[in-house]
């Protein structure tokens, strides 16, 4: 269906202004196929300098558009405090991936951790050999901003984006404070495009609201594999982190449910038995988890199976342990 | 030489009715009973003395107001004073429970010569209500005296005349104690000025060697040091203003100012500061010190203007301005060697680290010190003690020595988030060495999945927890996935029923 010429050129304005209010590219909200040429002419140049964050899982970086957006404000949510330990760890994984991105040789640069006290005093404080250990992030790589209040948090936050220099800045908060609205989600996001850098929104037990983080991702825990080895999985080992997500907002509107393995080695996400995930929502089941994501369940008694069957291989391999 | 003035305060309020207040005396117990402390110059007219008891003093005189006294009160009335006086001369010293020695060697001129500064000084502590007496000398004991028994206009002891001054002073002018003045009351010796040209041994001999000691203080023979309350700057800018500011632009402003005079200072000295004071003079009298640490030195105004921003910031209207500020300085309190040279002057072109360190200091400027930490490495086995966060900047002092190496052997996990202290959980686990089968930590019911340990670790009995018990390290995974690291504080057979803490987080 033709459309005249002067609406043709109010609409694509239109979504250039929206764009520039997202700080996405303008062809994501085009229609595909149409003006093609006309919408990257006017994507703002410095846009496509921010490359994306590839998580190496295919399937993930695919629904994200080619990764996750390295300039912007990623929300990554978990359902329970007692989780803070998953979310944190996809954040520092993510932050990770992008000192690898953006390290140019010299050493890597530090991630920016805001937090409140009381936070902190719940989830636990960042423990810095874990973090080399999983994340290689060297213990001079790690700054600690403890606040009392959200509006410090908030600002430190702010001011961290505006220095810049960092790999990543989390922002550690609970819950669906009102402090934390649309207006100040997006000024995190602008600081964030126009530093270039990612700020990852992390939120323990929180509900989905609006907010301006062009990613929003619920993790929660998924069963460890085996460790591998080189006569093969060892028995009743805990192997690499697991995270079982649940992809609620993207840049390109796709969601979906994946089940990603941490590789602290290579510093990259493998998914999980890609074929095995179905995108089917279930509730209940479960006891613990209340807001229950169907795939990572299917996948929780699949893996669980497993992981039981190892303890039977151990058992039957007598002492092993 | 030092000149010194000793500013002697009376205890009182505002006294510009005399008239309508009735005479007022201050308390104190002494022996169970109520004496005068203190009295203001209507109950003095009364004939009531400081000592006599008050419900002597009741019945001879039943208008008067009684008050207790408040010793902590008087103390804190006497520090705003002192700092007050800050505006004068840096060097100020408390003097006993009543007066302040103000050393002013080389400020007097700022203040149109000794006499002129003398004046200004009595009127306005009077004006804002205290009947200050004041000397001038060049000894503190001098100065003390002069304060004390010096009447009329001259009170300002020219340096060389000491002597001719504190000769007919009675013998309380030597601040001595009660009973070296009783002992030489009794042998008829009532003025210095008998013990001046007095032989030395037999003085000593009897009366220790206080007395002379006191009296070669108070006309120069002998050095006497005051001790300012308040550390020295090594450097300070400041600025009187005619009209008094009030605005936060305005503070601002000035400080840009006074940190570009403080800067060419800094430069010739090739330093910078570490430290950073900025003291606000209130025109009624009261003084604001703000303080920002840097951790590196500074010296481009533009930064230390954000520091002070940030400052300014945290207080969020609570400076209270009242009439103005009449005198703002800055002073470096910490200075260090300057090494690398900042070359742009707005600090946009700042290397990366230095921008750090700058966003560090300024979120330590408006949120304190505990709010921005680094983690500090030391040798240790103990989890807790292995990695310590302690302040930004003071990794160094913290003890840790930063060995800059994973000491954690690559087969030992260790967490990503640690509790700030391990909580306690209810586990029921294989006796005696096994690892959890179930857990309930803040009252949720976690069923262990597969669990890799124990991972030992022993107290470390050089460190001052001796008898902490052995630790066994488990890390479990719940049928959910969540991974935590759990311990086991005891050994079955050593303790009766170990208890069990989960202490780390897994991812």
């Amino acid at each position: 269906m033709a459309r005249p010429a002067v609406s043709q050129g109010r609409l694509s304005a239109l979504r250039r202004e929206i764009a520039r209010i997202e700080g996405t590219l303008p062809e994501r909200l085009a229609v595909p196929g149409e003006n093609r040429a006309v919408a990257g002419r006017h994507s703002r140049p410095e846009m496509e300098k921010f490359a994306y964050l590839k998580t190496g899982a295919w399937r993930f970086d695919a629904a994200l558009g080619g990764g996750l957006p390295a300039a912007a404000l990623t929300e990554i949510t978990s359902r329970e405090t007692r989780d803070g330990g998953i979310v944190a760890g996809f954040a520092l994984a993510l932050a990770a991936i992008a000192a690898r991105k953006e390290n140019s040789g010299e050493g890597r640069r530090p991630v920016f951790w805001v937090s409140t006290s009381h936070m902190l005093a719940e989830a636990g404080l960042p423990y810095a050999l874990g973090l080399e250990r999983f994340f290689g992030f060297a213990p001079d790589q790690l700054l600690l901003a403890r606040t009392v209040r959200l509006e410090d948090a908030l600002w430190a936050t702010e001011e961290a984006a505006k220095t810049g220099g960092f790999s990543a800045i989390f922002l550690e908060l609970r819950g669906n404070p009102t402090k934390l609205d649309l207006t100040a989600s997006r000024r995190l996001h602008n600081r964030a495009s126009r530093a270039g850098q990612p700020i990852f929104l992390i939120r323990h037990s929180a509900k989905a609201e609006a907010t301006a983080a062009i990613t929003r991702i619920f993790v929660t825990a998924a069963p460890t594999a085996l460790r591998e080895t080189l006569v093969g999985r060892l028995p009743r080992s805990l192997g690499p982190p697991a995270f079982a997500l649940n992809l609620i907002k993207s840049r390109t509107g796709r969601i979906g449910d994946f089940v990603l393995e941490w590789n602290p080695h290579d510093f990259a996400f493998r998914e999980r038995n890609a074929l095995a995930v179905r995108p089917v929502r279930q509730s209940g089941g479960r006891k613990q988890d209340s807001g229950g994501l169907a795939a990572a369940s299917f996948d929780r008694s699949a893996f669980a199976t497993q992981a039981w069957s190892g303890v039977e291989a151990g058992r039957k391999g007598g002492k092993a342990s | 030489m030092r000149r010194r003035h000793g500013a002697e305060w009376r205890r009182g309020g505002k006294e510009g009715k005399p008239v309508e207040f009735p005479p007022l005396v201050v308390s104190r117990r002494e022996a169970n009973a109520q004496h005068i402390a203190a009295l203001d110059e209507q109950a003095e007219a009364l004939g009531l003395r400081p000592g006599i008891g008050i419900a002597d003093a009741r019945a001879m005189h039943p208008g008067i107001e009684v008050v207790e006294e408040e010793p902590e009160a008087d103390r804190r009335l006497l520090e705003s004073l002192a700092d007050w006086c800050d505006r004068y001369t840096p060097l100020v010293a408390l003097e006993g429970t009543n007066g302040l020695f103000l050393d002013i060697s080389g400020c007097a001129h700022l203040f149109g010569g000794e006499d002129a500064m003398l004046a200004e000084i009595v009127r306005r502590l009077a004006h804002q209500g205290f009947d200050a007496r004041a000397g001038l000398a060049s000894t503190p004991g001098m100065a003390w005296a002069a304060a004390r028994f010096l009447e009329g206009q001259r009170r300002n002891v020219p340096q060389g005349e000491e002597e001719e001054f504190l000769a007919p002073m009675p013998l309380a002018a030597l601040r001595l104690e009660e009973k070296i003045r009783a002992g030489l009351e009794s042998v008829g010796i009532r003025h210095v000025g008998a013990l001046i040209g007095a032989p030395r041994a037999p003085l000593v001999r009897r009366f220790g060697t206080m007395l002379v000691a006191r009296l070669d203080q108070a006309i120069g023979l002998a050095e006497e040091v005051i001790s300012p309350r308040l550390p020295v700057s090594p450097l300070s800018a400041e600025r009187r203003l005619p009209e008094p500011i009030g605005m936060t632009e305005d503070i601002e402003r000035l400080i840009l100012l006074l940190a570009g005079t403080l800067r060419q200072e800094l430069e010739r000295r090739d330093e910078g500061a570490r430290r950073l004071s900025l003291s606000l003079f209130r025109v009624d009298g009261a003084v604001m010190r703000l303080g920002v640490g840097a951790s590196r030195p500074l010296r481009e105004p533009p930064v230390i203007l954000q520091l002070f921003r940030e400052k300014l910031a945290a207080l969020e209207g609570k400076l209270d301005a009242g009439y103005g500020f009449d005198m703002v300085r800055l002073s470096a309190a910490v200075t260090a060697p300057f090494t690398a040279r900042q070359t742009d002057l707005s600090g946009s072109a700042l290397q990366e680290a230095e921008a750090i360190s700058l966003l560090a200091d300024r979120i330590r400027a408006r949120l304190g010190k505990g709010a921005i930490l680094v983690p500090s490495l030391r040798e240790s086995h103990v989890p807790e003690r292995a990695v310590r966060l302690v302040p930004f900047g003071e990794e160094a002092l913290a003890g840790g020595s930063m060995p800059a190496r994973n000491d954690a052997p690559p087969g030992k996990i260790r967490p990503i988030r640690l509790l700030e202290t391990p909580e306690p959980v209810e586990a029921s686990a294989e006796v005696p060495e096994g690892p959890p089968l179930s857990f309930r930590w803040r009252r949720a019911l976690y069923r262990v999945a597969r669990a890799e340990g124990p991972e030992r670790i022993a107290p470390e009995w050089w460190q001052e927890d001796r008898e902490a018990p052995t630790r066994d390290y488990f890390c479990v995974e719940d049928v959910e996935g969540r991974r935590y690291w759990l311990f086991r504080e005891g050994l079955y057979g050593e303790v009766a029923s170990p208890r069990w803490f989960l202490h780390g987080i897994f991812p």
